[in-house]
């Protein structure tokens, strides 16, 4: 496994997709650092750049990838080798090379300009989004055959996340807000990784904000480092269901 | 010339197929593929498109996971464990490597995986098809053909006792071709057995020690090209097949 | 030479000229003793020691001088050092030990129905109520360190340094730490409360009602459990305060109720939950104050009229301004707002399209609280800025009409580092990259072992 990870991550460390998705970070980063005087409020603007962007790169980033190397993959799977290892190497080799570039491209400038415990709560949770996404494309690619339908099915996943579940969410509020929905409104934003996310960096930039409220879930979840604890332990499931599933797909699927 | 049974007893068989079947959806693309082919024999596996000659290549290469039947590989029942693809070496149709790779760092990927040794290696093609002058080329910069020679190297490369050829000589140069066919004559002198999917008949006679004839999944018989030559008494198979196959019962005739 | 000289200001102070000083040291006499001497011993200077003489009333006018801190020791019967004349100086001193009661208020320096009084450069440690001043007109408290007992119940600890119906007091440069509130004013006139700090009391860290005529300056506030809130009173000027890391469900860095002529300037407000919370005030102005780092910058009640919000500098709140109500009745002008988009064509500075600093999200949470978890998604980003295009919720009247496009020259000039305001969690990070390890490590395990 460990060989096909090695050389596919050399082939990656060519690939100018992925030097242009590092130059596209770098230049998304610096730029709003450049605009912003302000360092703390370009790294907040850049919080919501990046919980955008990650997991929309990183899910058409995997699936393009994996097509590309469909006819290689089909070549490997002939060699005296198991099935879930030439997956787990992709999988590494690609989340690798988009933690890499995601490291080059807003990592380095971020802590240049503003290292701090927003800094680090950024990169950790965008690495774990990176994750997260690689494996939602895995799966999204090992299960669906034509390229661009994968490619559609990855957009549709992205906008549900990104945009659709938080309007879902906001309605379900008002439509129930005569109820008491409190206790179940922050465990249905955790089953959107990108929501869980954004409460991470949240933990650290509206702490103030989010201490204001009496309800004792909120309490419970944002007053200490449980909510921490539940977000990450969430965002890793996040990472595992996928990966997982993907695996048994492929594994088991006819190339 | 038809082999005599009782010679063929001696001989190892490298592939056994029995009740090989494959289901996709409702569509039976092989149904009931029962087939034996021994050491030392080069096997076409002919018939028209979506005959199923791709999903009994694949499912021998693990690839396609049958609905029904079994396989067996030198003598060994196929199942989960990839270590039966150690002796088989496949060269598909249309060969992709990753693109940034040049065509050495792809070999020696393939050293790594087969955890093969470089005095291991059968390393001759690599001159006969000059992949020397490729090896410090990325695979992105190279055209079909040459894709098509690493492809037959790599296929040759760790000296399998079953080669699988998808159409060897569509994609190569007239010169490549025929020293890729020399290979599989030689390969099958050193006891290999060689299944090659062709639509080339010239090809199938010259080469073929048989002849594996599929139609809509059914292997319909399995024979010598001279056997198929002498019932109909056509000299070239290319005019001889169709004859053959008029004279069969339209059903569920296998010769084994 | 030193306390020659210190001895002479006292003595000028105190307007009694060639004065008679006499000495107490552990095993030498007492304070009880020096003070009920008649032989006019007007300055009496304690040595260092422990003096274990229960509760002491000091009734007639003396300084009492503390030397290498003297320890003044109550014993836990009642109250320490009572002041029952005027006149009196009290420096130098460590007193402790009263007794926590339901029924008394034991302070450790108290001061009921008397006059010019100083209570200077004292360490009160420990004690139910600290410095506790009663009826008392011309009173100077500075330079004292009010620490209470940090592991006492809340409803075991009292104010820090209280005053009550007292007038033209000082309170300054005092320190007062893990009491109930730590400075406490009822119906004290014009007085002034600078250069304090108060930290990490339980309740308030300052908080007054009906003192009109006061001033606040230069005073910090800060991790107190509910900030300052100060009620019920006219013509308080607060200036160059600063109040911070004041959070939690009902703590305010400021909150200002039933609150008159209010002038609030060059304040900083950093990290609290609410900066300023404004209910019921009339006439207030709030200008050049820095509002950094917030949940919500100000609260506007829509029962507060005719305030001036000018020159304030708005950045990284979660929300600037909420209200509660449709019509506000408020005046903004020439404020910087982070969030401003607009833009200034004249470079007169100001920008040339008017500002609402009141969000729909804003006013979505204040309807419901949980949905703060919706915060900085990018629905809710869509959401604001077309609002911001087409306003149809937020009350049209609340706006800036010149917003500064450039934050103003605050008296501060301190940046607030974000680092400082994220103590206590800096064991996220180390922990968050051992799951992702871990969660890497299990993944593969995890695979390992599911097929075969």
């Amino acid at each position: 496994m460990w060989k096909v990870y090695k050389y596919t991550l050399l082939d990656l460390a060519r690939n100018r997709f992925a030097i242009g998705y590092a130059l596209l970070l770098l230049l998304v980063t610096v730029g709003l650092f450049m605009l912003e005087a302000d360092n703390t409020k370009a790294l907040i603007s850049l919080t919501q750049v990046v919980l955008a962007l990650i997991p929309l790169l990183a899910l058409v980033f995997t699936i393009i990838y994996f097509y590309n190397q469909y006819e290689f993959t089909v070549l490997l799977a002939v060699q005296p080798m198991r099935r879930q290892s030439i997956i787990r190497a992709q999988f590494m080799a690609v989340s690798t090379a988009l933690l890499l570039s995601f490291l080059f491209g807003v990592g380095l400038p971020v802590f240049a300009y503003a290292p701090g415990p927003i800094a680090w709560t950024l990169l950790l949770t965008s690495a774990a989004l990176t994750l997260v996404f690689c494996a939602l494309g895995m799966l999204i690619a090992v299960r669906q055959r034509d390229r661009a339908k994968a490619v559609g099915i990855g957009l549709a996943t992205w906008v549900f996340m990104v945009l659709v579940y938080d309007s879902l969410l906001l309605w379900l509020m008002f439509s129930f807000s005569d109820r008491p929905i409190e206790p179940v409104i922050v465990p249905l934003a955790a089953l959107d990784p990108i929501d869980l996310a954004r409460i991470l960096i949240m933990l650290k930039i509206d702490l103030a904000a989010l201490l204001g409220y009496t309800g004792a879930v909120y309490q419970q979840f944002f007053g200490s480092s449980g909510g921490m604890f539940v977000s990450l332990v969430a965002l890793l499931l996040w990472i595992q269901v996928p990966a997982w599933a993907a695996t048994r797909v492929f594994t088991r699927k006819d190339l | 010339m038809v082999i005599p049974f009782i010679e063929r007893l001696n001989l190892m068989d490298r592939i056994a197929f029995e009740d090989l079947g494959k289901q996709y959806g409702k569509q039976w693309a092989l149904q009931g593929v029962n087939a034996r082919f021994p050491e030392g024999e080069v096997v076409m596996v002919i018939g028209p498109n979506g005959s199923g000659k791709t999903t009994l290549i694949k499912c021998l290469l693990g690839l396609v996971k049958p609905t029904t039947g079994s396989m067996h590989v030198n003598g060994m029942p196929v199942s989960n464990d990839p270590a039966y693809r150690v002796s088989i070496g496949y060269m598909p149709q249309l060969a992709e490597f990753p693109r940034e790779l040049t065509v050495d760092q792809l070999l020696r990927m393939m050293n790594d995986i087969r955890d093969a040794k470089t005095s291991d290696t059968d390393d001759r093609l690599i001159k006969l098809l000059n992949v020397e002058a490729l090896l410090a080329k990325r695979v992105g910069t190279l055209s079909g053909g040459m894709r098509q020679r690493v492809s037959a190297v790599l296929a040759f490369r760790y000296r399998p006792n079953i080669l699988v050829l998808d159409e060897p000589t569509a994609g190569l140069d007239p010169v490549s071709a025929a020293i890729v066919l020399d290979a599989v004559v030689r390969a099958k002198h050193e006891g290999a057995t060689v299944l090659i999917t062709s639509h080339i008949m010239e090809e199938v006679q010259r080469l073929g020690d048989r002849v594996a004839y599929l139609q809509d999944g059914h292997l319909r018989f399995s024979l010598p090209p001279g056997a198929i030559t002498d019932v109909t008494g056509e000299a070239a198979l290319a005019t001889a097949l169709p004859k053959y196959l008029a004279q069969l019962p339209q059903l569920h005739v296998e010769s084994l | 030479m030193f306390r020659g000289a210190l001895l002479l200001v006292l003595a000028t102070c105190t307007g009694l000229v060639g004065a008679s000083v006499c000495d107490v040291r552990p095993g030498h006499g007492s304070i009880r003793q020096a003070l009920a001497s008649t032989n006019g011993c007007d300055t009496i200077i304690i040595h260092g020691g422990t003096y274990n003489e229960g509760a002491i009333t000091i009734d007639r006018a003396v300084v009492l001088l503390g030397q290498n801190w003297p320890v003044i020791d109550g014993g836990g019967a009642g109250e320490v050092l009572v002041v029952a004349a005027p006149h009196v100086t009290i420096q130098g001193l460590v007193v402790r030990g009263t007794l926590v009661s339901d029924m008394n208020d034991n302070a450790g320096i108290k001061c009921t129905s008397v006059s010019d009084v100083r209570i200077i450069g004292n360490r009160v440690e420990s004690c139910f109520f600290g410095i506790y001043l009663s009826s008392v007109t011309r009173a100077l408290v500075a330079d004292n360190r009010v620490i209470g007992d940090s592991t006492a119940d809340e409803n075991r600890r009292a104010n820090g340094i209280h005053l009550w119906k007292c007038s033209h007091v000082d309170v300054l440069r005092n320190t007062a730490e893990h009491h109930r509130d730590g400075i406490y004013l009822e119906f004290v006139t014009d007085s002034h409360v600078g250069n304090n700090t108060t930290a990490y009391n339980a309740r308030y860290g300052l908080h007054f009602m009906f003192s009109h005529r006061d001033s606040y300056t230069h005073n910090l506030f800060h991790d107190n459990g509910a900030g300052v809130a100060v009620m019920f009173t006219h013509e308080v000027t607060m200036t160059d305060n600063r109040f911070e890391h004041n959070r939690g469900a009902s703590s305010y860095g400021l909150l200002l109720k039933e609150i008159n002529d209010a002038h609030i300037a060059r304040n900083t407000f950093a990290d609290n939950t609410v900066g300023v919370l404004m209910d019921g005030c009339n006439r207030a102005t709030v200008s050049n104050n820095r509002f950094v780092a917030n949940g919500w910058a100000v609260k506007l009640f829509a029962n507060s009229t005719a305030a001036v919000f000018e020159g304030n500098s708005f950045s990284g709140n979660t929300f600037d301004m909420t209200t509660n109500g449709d019509l506000v009745l408020s005046t903004l002008r020439g404020n910087y707002w982070d969030r401003y988009r607009g833009y200034d064509l004249d470079r007169d500075g100001k920008g040339d399209v008017p500002h609402r600093p009141l969000s729909v999200f804003a006013l979505v949470t204040e309807r419901m609280p949980y949905a703060m978890v919706l915060s900085r998604s990018l629905m809710v980003n869509l959401l604001d800025q077309s609002e911001r295009l087409v306003p149809t919720l937020t009350p049209a009247t609340l706006q800036d009409t010149a917003p500064l496009l450039h934050p103003p020259q605050g008296p501060e000039s301190r940046t607030i580092q974000r680092a400082e305001l994220e103590r206590g969690q800096r064991t996220a990070f180390p922990l968050s990259l051992c799951a992702s390890l871990m969660a890497l490590l299990s993944w593969w395990r995890f695979n390992g072992h599911s097929i075969h």
